[in-house]
């Protein structure tokens, strides 16, 4: 065959020209449609090459439509092959024209030649124009029965087709009956499986509307069909191999010998070469187990091996595949796999994505017995020339250390790496020391001594200064030049950009005041009047807080502040038990890869009658890797210590004194209260900048400052229109313009759950508020509405989204309004309605 | 797949389209682009190979140089669309004879739409076998199985053939000649510490095979080999064979083999497909002799100076020999100057990938090898940082040697017309992942 023109073959797809071609080829077809002339089916069928090779490329050959349908006529099997392609892929844009084509294509239904008919009936199907399905009908019918198996195995899908055209169609065709029997007595296996792709597709998009199509999908789990498919398995291709594993898998057994059986009947398919069969395999021994603890291990080991073998053989892109899911098997069970740790050592030429997985899996499997070559051999990984990949085994050496074996030896290799002087080997490190601390702070002597000779200035990542800035502040007592450490980065207050690292240095600053007030004095207070200066709001906050406790009395700023430290047992874990068994559950899919259940990125499903746009425009946000959600989340966690600590405070009644005068230091009281009058330099400018935020603050500790705002006053009650009305088209663009001006989350209570089982209940009631909804979807446990009101006798709209999630009974809003002052009470209102649903 | 495909696009490296066939209308066409933006023109591209963009997820893989796409609305089965992508390429392959790249796709874009037609519908993955397909889709043109075949042929057995049991062979192949090849192909991943201990050891093996036979004949397969747990009984209870057994650790077979047999008797037995194919694939990780040992030692002297000597030992029978062994040994970035020595075959600084390269053609067993160099360092300013010395990686093949020990026991071909058939077996080790930390 020969290539496309040299004009076109590098094409840029942006500019689809050679409007002059395609009338070129009008006139051409044009000419030979007519003609009988010997030879004119070859250069018919360079024509029609040309045609499709426009096509490919992007070029727009619709306009001869016409002149291919003329052409079409003919005997020549290629021609009609490349005549069918054209139509299927040009008769959705032009419904009118296609109907030219339902003539031949009917025709050929009709041919003697089975692969013809087979060919006619699948592009028929393909057409994709919902006013052409009464043609459908007469051809898919013939075509059901046709005596030859090739021609059935399409009409099948061509059933498929046509239920996704037009459902009502199909159904009132009753072409699900016809398959349900197609599938049990056809004797060829495609057909069958063909059947039960289809079926599965069919009854499970009827089902939620259709009590009928519910009972036929569960009965397509019965025993004896179960049975029928799994002891015909081997007559299937793979494929649908893979099609009746995913079945059985759904399978409820009714005792355990039902079990076994069907396990002896499996086996041999983890010998299997396909290795989607194997894994799809897998997943049945293991759905089937769950319930029986022993066999569930003996599972483990028996598809430890095929599973091993699957990642060793195929292309880097495979091997990922059955990683991720061999991960999923090793958090859930590390000792099964502890033995096998070598098989996750990486390769040098390996790919990042699967050398990531692999460090991921050595970090899990790390026990007793394995540490000590397991940490040695991600030693080796820290050096590597993939800068990604080192920073990621030193995280996974850090995290074993965590795990608490064999600390002495891992912290002794952490400080090596210190010693390395790589940039992100020292960034990485230091936020690893600092987690380590946090947990085993009997450590802390060694590590502070070499931390201490870390030059602040070879730092510049924001986490590895943050860390090593709390270790100073934490440790300011056996690190002799932390004060001045911190005075000379706080000096650079102003080029610090991170606001992570800012809120470090307050802290810091604190934490070292309280140890060795003469030396950081000075220090804090440059850092508090920057802090409060600060545009970010978080630091300004805290530095306002800061201000206002040292203020009240230091003593108490101490304990708040530098509580005695108390060992972090466990850190946060990022992902539920819940969701983590959800994943298992959707073993073999995309969950696995992404690490997600599957409702949170296949939402899109499940939203209302339309769909935003603008989802898709800000796609440039691509899903967060869980790597980075860590040490955020740690952060928090660090956060939350602060405050816990405030909290305990509320039954220390510190009321007596008012100001920083009457405490009593145990250590040159003197000296700390001529401090804190200096400090005082900057509170007018802060009492005037107070915002609600800091207010809360001082809620917390039930201070009386005189200093203090009155508190913001309620909102006043929103009055909303009960008769708004607002048309999606003009809902979804006003979507689209605004910023969210709230976003927030509720409980709900367990009668509005329970009412939820009717989501249109939900619908009625905040109607009752007058709050409409404009689109609802989603399925348990996830549920998804659009809101919309308009605030009483004036123009003016608030758009909600409310995902309501059942199983957690919380609420997630997110509020855009035309007038973002009163958005806040809208979202009472909002709240109230909520609130009352599902009361009587 | 169980959750069906969307669509499926081959681009090639800059993002343009060579072909696409979209099953479904669930995705929109600008998908492709989102693909273009969001993937290919960041870094994410060597990062994951399985990406979701707005609702939908991409599948993809890199085949030469052309990127194939599967593009999947629902959570769809990863495996099964990598192994999808794999089996079509094999297909395609086998349709333009060898090679599949751009250019290939281009210059047979009419019979890759035809293809894709077969292969998938409606996104669930229907027939990829070549036997079957080439039975109406030939590279001249399409030939209907049904009307164009010899009229000896009774159609009914046709349309059996397409999907029926058999479906990897078909009926009535006739040569003058029965020949049976069997090759045993080995690869041995090593990787050892610079100490010289082996950090971790695999062999992965493949038979292959080559039928040229009439018929429709039964093979049987005895290998040394000892078949996991669930025979261990049953060997107890047998006299001991004479021999080295060979312990498989896992081992996976064309669908052509019985496993139901292989399970109760231990023999592989199939019905061979017509021409090439993988008849098995095994795993073993213990008792692996290694072909090669390799000592290296790299002495740093100073900033400017490096000396490099390593010892290569061959640990194969002395009456078999090793070809095309290339040793790669890494030099830091800023070498200037190299000199080397060596004992045999001929070595080469390759700046390109930062490595000597010492090519040996001919390496004969029970014999060593060495090379020593000295390596000159451009001195750079301020450069502290030490160099992470990257593994040296070897290449190899040493033909009728097995680094498994694994031996073909016998091979039986059964035909009812009785022909006599000649068997040719042959084995390889060939050097998979084979690196040495130094």
């Amino acid at each position: 065959m020969p290539p496309p023109a040299a004009s076109s073959r590098y094409p840029s797809p942006s500019q689809p020209s050679g409007k002059s071609e395609v009338t070129d080829l009008k006139s051409q077809l044009r000419q030979l449609a007519g003609s009988r002339a010997p030879g004119v089916d070859d250069s018919k069928r360079d024509l029609f090459k040309k045609v499709i090779s426009y096509m490919t490329i992007g070029i727009d050959v619709s306009s001869v439509f016409g002149e291919m349908v003329m052409c079409s006529a003919t005997s020549d099997i290629v021609l009609k092959k490349m005549c069918y392609l054209y139509v299927g892929n040009y008769a959705k844009g032009n419904p009118d024209l296609s109907l030219l084509t339902i003539n031949f294509l009917q025709r050929d239904c009709k041919d003697e030649d089975p692969m013809i008919r087979g060919l006619a009936l699948r592009s028929l199907c393909s057409l994709r124009v919902p006013n052409l399905v009464e043609y459908l009908l007469g051809p898919l019918g013939s075509g059901l029965k046709d005596n030859n198996s090739y021609v059935r195995t399409i009409a099948v899908t061509g059933v498929l087709k046509l239920y996704h055209i037009s459902a009502s169609t199909c159904i009132d065709a009753e072409f699900p009956a016809t398959l349900k029997s197609l599938m049990l007595h056809d004797s060829d296996a495609q057909v069958v499986a063909n059947c039960l792709a289809a079926l599965q597709e069919i009854w499970s998009l009827e089902a939620s509307h259709s009590e009928e199509a519910c009972r036929e999908k569960e009965s397509l789990l019965s025993k004896p069909l179960i049975y029928y498919f799994l002891n015909r398995i081997k007559e299937f291709n793979e494929w649908a191999q893979c099609l009746i594993l995913e079945l059985a898998v759904k399978y409820v057994p009714s005792d355990s010998n039902d079990i076994f059986d069907i396990m002896n009947l499996l086996e041999d398919r983890l010998q299997h070469a396909n290795g989607a069969v194997v894994l799809a395999t897998v997943k049945v021994f293991l759905q089937l187990t769950l319930s029986m603890t022993d066999v569930h291990q003996q599972v483990y080991e028996r598809i430890k091996s095929p599973l091993l073998t699957l990642v060793s053989s195929g292309s880097p892109e495979q091997s990922y595949a059955i990683l991720s899911h061999l991960h999923l098997l090793v958090v859930r069970a590390p000792f099964i796999f502890a033995s096998d740790y070598k098989h996750f050592y990486c390769q040098y030429n390996e790919p990042s994505y699967v050398k990531k997985l692999k460090l991921e899996m050595l970090t899990a499997i790390a026990n007793e017995s394995n540490t000590y070559e397991i940490v040695t051999e991600l030693c080796e990984y820290a050096a590597n020339v993939d800068i990604e990949i080192a920073r990621e085994s030193i995280r996974a050496v850090g995290k074993i250390a965590l795990q608490q074996y064999d600390v002495n030896a891992i912290v002794d290799r952490l400080l090596q790496f210190l010693e390395m002087e790589k940039d992100y080997v020292t960034a990485e490190t230091l936020v690893l020391v600092k987690d380590l601390l946090r947990k085993h702070p009997q450590w802390s002597h060694d590590c502070i001594s070499v931390v201490g000779g870390i030059s602040s200035k070879n730092i510049q990542e924001p986490k590895a200064k943050a860390a090593l800035i709390w270790m100073l502040g934490e440790y300011a007592q056996d690190m002799s030049d932390a004060p001045y450490i911190l005075e000379n980065l706080i000096e650079n207050w102003e080029e610090e950009h991170s606001a992570e690292v800012r809120l470090h240095l307050l802290t810091a600053a604190m934490k070292c005041f309280f140890k060795r007030a003469p030396e950081t004095q000075k220090a804090l207070g440059i850092a508090l009047a920057a802090g409060i200066a600060d545009f970010h709001q978080d630091v300004h906050d805290r530095a306002l807080f800061y201000y206002r406790v040292l203020q009240y009395d230091v003593h108490v700023a101490e304990r708040v502040v530098s509580p005695p430290q108390q060992a972090v047992s466990a850190f946060a874990d990022t992902q539920s038990s819940e969701i983590k068994d959800r994943i298992f559950d959707e073993f073999n899919s995309l969950s696995v890869i992404y690490q997600k259940p599957s409702y949170i990125f296949t939402d899109k499903e499940h939203r209302g009658p339309f769909e935003f746009s603008d989802e898709l425009g800000s796609t440039s946000i691509t899903p967060e890797v869980s790597s980075d959600i860590v040490p955020a989340q740690q952060f928090e966690a660090n956060d939350k210590d602060l405050l816990l600590s405030t909290d305990e405070k509320d039954d220390n009644k510190g009321l007596s004194s008012n100001n920083g005068s009457a405490y009593t230091a145990p250590y040159e009281s003197s000296n700390i209260s001529s401090q804190m009058q200096e400090l005082a330099i900057s509170g007018p400018a802060a009492s005037a900048t107070t915002t609600q935020s800091s207010f809360d603050f001082d809620d917390l500790l039930g201070l009386g400052l005189s200093t203090a705002p009155a508190p913001t006053p309620s909102p006043p009650l929103l009055k909303l229109n009960a008769r708004a009305a607002l048309d999606p088209r003009a809902f979804q663009q006003k979507w689209r313009q605004l910023p969210i001006s709230l976003s927030q989350e509720y409980s709900v209570n367990p009668q509005g759950i329970a009412a939820l089982t009717v989501p249109q209940s939900l619908i009625k009631h905040m109607q009752s508020h007058s709050i409409h909804c404009i689109a609802s979807g989603g399925q348990s446990p996830n549920f998804k509405f659009f809101f919309f009101a308009q605030k009483e006798a004036e123009p003016l709209d608030y758009l909600t989204e409310c995902i309501i999630n059942s199983s957690s009974a919380k609420a997630q809003i997110k509020v855009k309004a035309d007038e973002q002052s009163t958005s806040q009470a809208f979202a009472t209102v909002f709240e109230t309605a909520l609130s009352k649903f599902g009361m009587p | 797949m169980p959750v069906a495909a969307s669509a499926i696009y081959f681009l090639n490296l800059r993002g343009d389209v060579l072909i696409n066939r979209t099953y479904r209308d669930d995705v929109g066409g600008n998908m492709v682009d989102a693909f273009r933006t969001h993937i290919m023109q960041t870094k994410e591209l060597g990062n994951c190979p399985v990406r979701q963009i707005g609702g939908c997820s991409f599948v993809y893989m890199r085949i030469s140089n052309v990127y194939i796409v599967i593009v999947a609305s629902s959570n769809a089965n990863v495996a099964c669309g990598f192994k999808f992508v794999v089996e079509a390429v094999a297909l395609f392959k086998s349709y333009f004879g060898g090679a599949f790249d751009e250019d290939a796709i281009r210059n047979n874009f009419v019979l890759i739409y035809e293809l894709l037609d077969e292969i998938m519908d409606f996104g669930y993955p229907q027939n990829l076998s070549p036997e079957i397909l080439k039975l109406y889709i030939t590279q001249e043109g399409v030939r209907s199985p049904f009307s164009s075949k010899p009229k000896d042929k009774p159609v009914p057995n046709a349309t059996l053939q397409v999907t029926g049991a058999v479906g990897w062979r078909r009926e009535g192949l006739s040569y003058k000649k029965n020949e049976v090849f069997l090759d045993i192909v080995e690869s041995v991943n090593l990787l050892m510490s610079s100490k010289g201990n082996v950090l971790r050891c695999d062999v992965t093996g493949k038979v292959l095979m080559k039928c040229f036979l009439s018929g429709m004949p039964d093979l049987k397969l005895g290998l040394n080999d000892k078949i996991g747990l669930e025979k261990e009984s049953e060997m107890k209870s047998r006299p001991a064979k004479s021999g080295k057994t060979i312990e498989l650790d896992d081992v996976t077979f064309h669908q052509c083999v019985n496993l139901t047999r292989f399970n109760s008797e231990k023999t592989v037995s199939f019905v061979p497909p017509d021409g090439e194919f993988e008849l098995m694939k095994y795993r073993i990780t213990e008792g692996v002799n290694l072909p090669f040992r390799v000592l290296p030692t790299i002495n740093e002297l100073g900033r400017t100076r490096m000396e490099v000597n390593v010892k290569v030992k061959s640990v194969f029978g002395a009456k078999m020999f090793a070809l095309g062994v290339v040793v790669k040994i890494p030099v830091p970035k800023q070498t200037a100057k190299t000199n080397f020595q060596v004992t045999t075959g001929r070595a080469k600084y390759n700046p390109s990938i930062d490595c000597l390269v010492w090519k040996i053609r001919k390496f004969p067993g029970q014999t060593e090898s060495t090379l020593s160099a000295e390596i000159e360092l451009i001195s750079t300013m301020g450069e502290k940082k030490s160099w992470t010395r990257p593994p040296i990686q070897m290449e190899f093949q040493v033909p009728m040697f097995t680094a498994s020990g694994l031996r073909v026991r016998f091979l039986k071909v059964w035909e009812k017309s009785g022909y006599n058939t000649v068997e040719w077996v042959r084995y390889i080790t060939k050097a998979g992942s084979y690196e040495i930390r130094c």
